[in-house]
């Protein structure tokens, strides 16, 4: 008793500390912001916003596979659409409820990822990417030609899980829970050596690590994670067809975890929340949206290959600082 | 008679896939460079072709369409060149220290150029006439358009002409020298970058000259160049990295097979034949067919 008392105590302050950082208050005020959004009663906005929490997780999946493991994968859309068409089948075929199905496609996307991640273990670097790529245009194939699971137009017509304030909440907790898995395993010992295996793997290797299973586990994990953000997706958007296979949604992950910074996990929130609000405000123009998103892309590639985040916070920290006559 | 389609059609398809794979095995094979956007050159020269028929022909009359063919083909070669020259200067350079930045900034710059496509023309498919007119009967039953044949020749006369010039001319000995080495042969006063540029700009040359004969006669729309893409990647994992006999015999053979399966199975299935390639080939053999460090 006395033991459990004095852990909680030690992980309250543990919070304070973390909560009163330059870091922690930032994440807590954006938290309850974010919180607070359905409040402002703008269906719209809130619409907008849940979009962005699902892409966050997908594009978080990324960043743990690339950023951290250093497998870049290019076809996630490969997780996110298998997980997104099981969970479709099994609230509309079978009337699961979807706190079921969301596990069922999770566990498919897991399935999948030891699929594609066995054959392509045997490849390196940009290999693997362009082996992940052809995996993910395989399936978009095989779904847009075959008659299985709705053919060419897809499952559409779920269920609603509840009004849009309802999901909202439930996204929330979903992205929130997330991140902070990714981020513990990041941070765990597992983590630590991913990141071995990411800086040399023949050091790795010759250090007694089984490169093979961290690898699979890496992946596993990131497929799981894609696979949740492809059910809450196709939850969300209540219908789902063969387009969620195309190389474009392998892009949109590749693009916000890239905009927030690589290997940070947290830098997806900035990215994919940046992303979605732009692609919105940027809807007027319709085709040249994209087209400006790939030149953007280009640009953050090629100048800034830490992304905005880190830099950003940098900078507000060193203002902070000087306010505070630091 | 089953046999002659299969060597006719098998034979049309490793040319087309030696064209395709040629180029991005040497890419490769030079400075290690992935080139996601390979299948962006094929997309783009077949547009530019497009366009400038579409805007040649009034001028010069549709009865005018060979000579109004070739200007868009020259047209079409020279820009997928100086965008070769361009995404290497400008973005396989600076970023050749990692090589994931590359395949990122290529695999960007495909989505940048089906963009682009969809942006200034539109996403519908496309028909361009072929500039070969006619259809050619073989063995009397066999029926095909005389396009393809142009496709063959042309697909034989560039492979042997890249060939030659990698292992006789000078530049070409120095890209030998390049892929075998880079230190190396950076101490003998070998331009790297010149040698990596020229390598791209080959390669750019040929996903184009691909472009200008199998374009024709089919469909194009925005999302094609990935396919081009998946099948340029399967012929060179299947032929061995960075080797070129190898790229031009994993091409034949591919045809060969993909043929075989549309004609025994079906032809949806041979969609899945690139991906059965690079599985088997990944777990049997890594390294591929003819796969070696250097070219040879």
């Amino acid at each position: 008793m006395m033991q459990l008392r004095f852990d909680w105590r030690s992980l309250v302050s543990r919070f304070r500390i973390w909560a009163l950082s330059f870091r922690g208050g930032i994440t807590l005020l954006c938290l309850v912001g974010l919180l607070l959004v359905p409040l402002t009663g703008r269906e719209y906005l809130v619409t907008i916003v849940i979009t962005a929490m699902i892409l966050t997780i997908f594009a978080a999946s990324w960043d743990f596979l690339a950023g951290f493991a250093g497998q870049v994968s290019f076809g996630h859309a490969a997780f996110f659409g298998i997980s997104g068409y099981l969970t479709a089948a099994s609230v509309k075929f079978f009337g699961a409820p979807w706190f079921v199905a969301v596990p069922i496609g999770a566990g498919t996307a897991v399935v999948f990822s030891l699929l594609i991640g066995i054959p392509c273990l045997r490849l390196k670097g940009p290999y693997l990417a362009l082996g992940t790529l052809a995996f993910a245009l395989i399936l978009y194939n095989l779904f847009l030609t075959g008659t299985w699971l709705g053919g060419t137009e897809g499952i559409s017509g779920l269920p609603n899980i509840g009004n849009v304030f309802v999901i909202f909440y439930i996204m929330a907790a979903f992205m929130v829970a997330s991140l902070i898995i990714m981020r513990a395993i990041v941070d765990s010992r597992l983590g630590t050596i991913l990141k071995a295996i990411r800086d040399d793997e023949v050091g790795a290797d010759a250090s007694g690590i089984n490169t093979t299973v961290y690898k699979l586990i890496a992946f596993m994990v990131s497929g799981l994670f894609a696979g949740v953000s492809g059910a809450l997706f196709v939850l969300d958007n209540t219908a789902v067809n063969p387009a969620v296979y195309q190389p474009l949604y392998s892009f949109y992950a590749i693009i916000m975890a890239s905009i927030g910074g690589i290997a940070t996990i947290y830098g997806s929130i900035v990215g994919s929340f940046l992303f979605t609000l732009l692609s919105e405000f940027l809807r007027p123009l319709a085709a040249a949206s994209l087209l400006i998103f790939a030149t953007l892309l280009i640009l953050i590639i090629r100048f800034a290959e830490e992304g905005v985040m880190n830099p950003f916070l940098e900078h507000v920290r060193d203002l902070w600082d000087k306010i505070r006559g630091k | 008679m089953l046999l002659e389609e299969i060597l006719i059609f098998g034979t049309m398809q490793g040319a087309l896939l030696a064209l395709l794979a040629l180029g991005f095995s040497l890419v490769y094979g030079v400075g290690g460079l992935l080139n996601l956007a390979h299948g962006a050159f094929f997309l783009v020269t077949a547009y530019i072709v497009y366009w400038t028929i579409l805007f040649l022909t009034p001028i010069l009359g549709p009865s005018n369409y060979p000579l109004v063919f070739a200007i868009a083909a020259v047209v079409g070669l020279s820009c997928i060149l100086t965008i070769g020259a361009v995404t290497y200067l400008g973005l396989m350079k600076p970023l050749q220290k990692s090589h994931i930045g590359v395949v990122l900034v290529t695999f960007a710059m495909a989505f940048f150029f089906e963009q682009f496509v969809k942006f200034v023309g539109d996403p519908k498919t496309h028909y361009i006439a072929p500039f070969v007119p006619g259809t050619v009967t073989l063995f009397e039953r066999i029926t095909f358009s005389a396009q393809l044949l142009a496709l063959i020749f042309g697909s034989v006369i560039l492979v042997t002409l890249v060939t030659l010039f990698i292992s006789k001319s000078t530049i070409g000995k120095s890209i030998r020298a390049v892929s075998q080495d880079l230190e190396a042969a950076k101490l003998v006063g070998i331009n790297t970058d010149m040698v990596m540029m020229t390598s791209v700009m080959i390669s750019a040359l040929l996903v184009g000259f691909a472009a200008v004969l199998y374009a024709p006669g089919n469909y194009i729309a925005p999302r094609i160049g990935w396919g081009y893409l998946l099948l340029a990647f399967s012929v060179t994992i299947f032929g061995g990295m960075g080797s070129i006999p190898g790229s031009i015999l994993g091409a034949y053979v591919m045809g060969y097979a993909t043929t075989l399966t549309d004609y025994l199975i079906n032809p949806s299935f041979s969609q899945i034949v690139p991906l059965i390639v690079i599985l088997v080939m990944l777990l049997v053999r890594p390294q591929g067919l003819l796969g070696k460090k250097g070219l040879q």
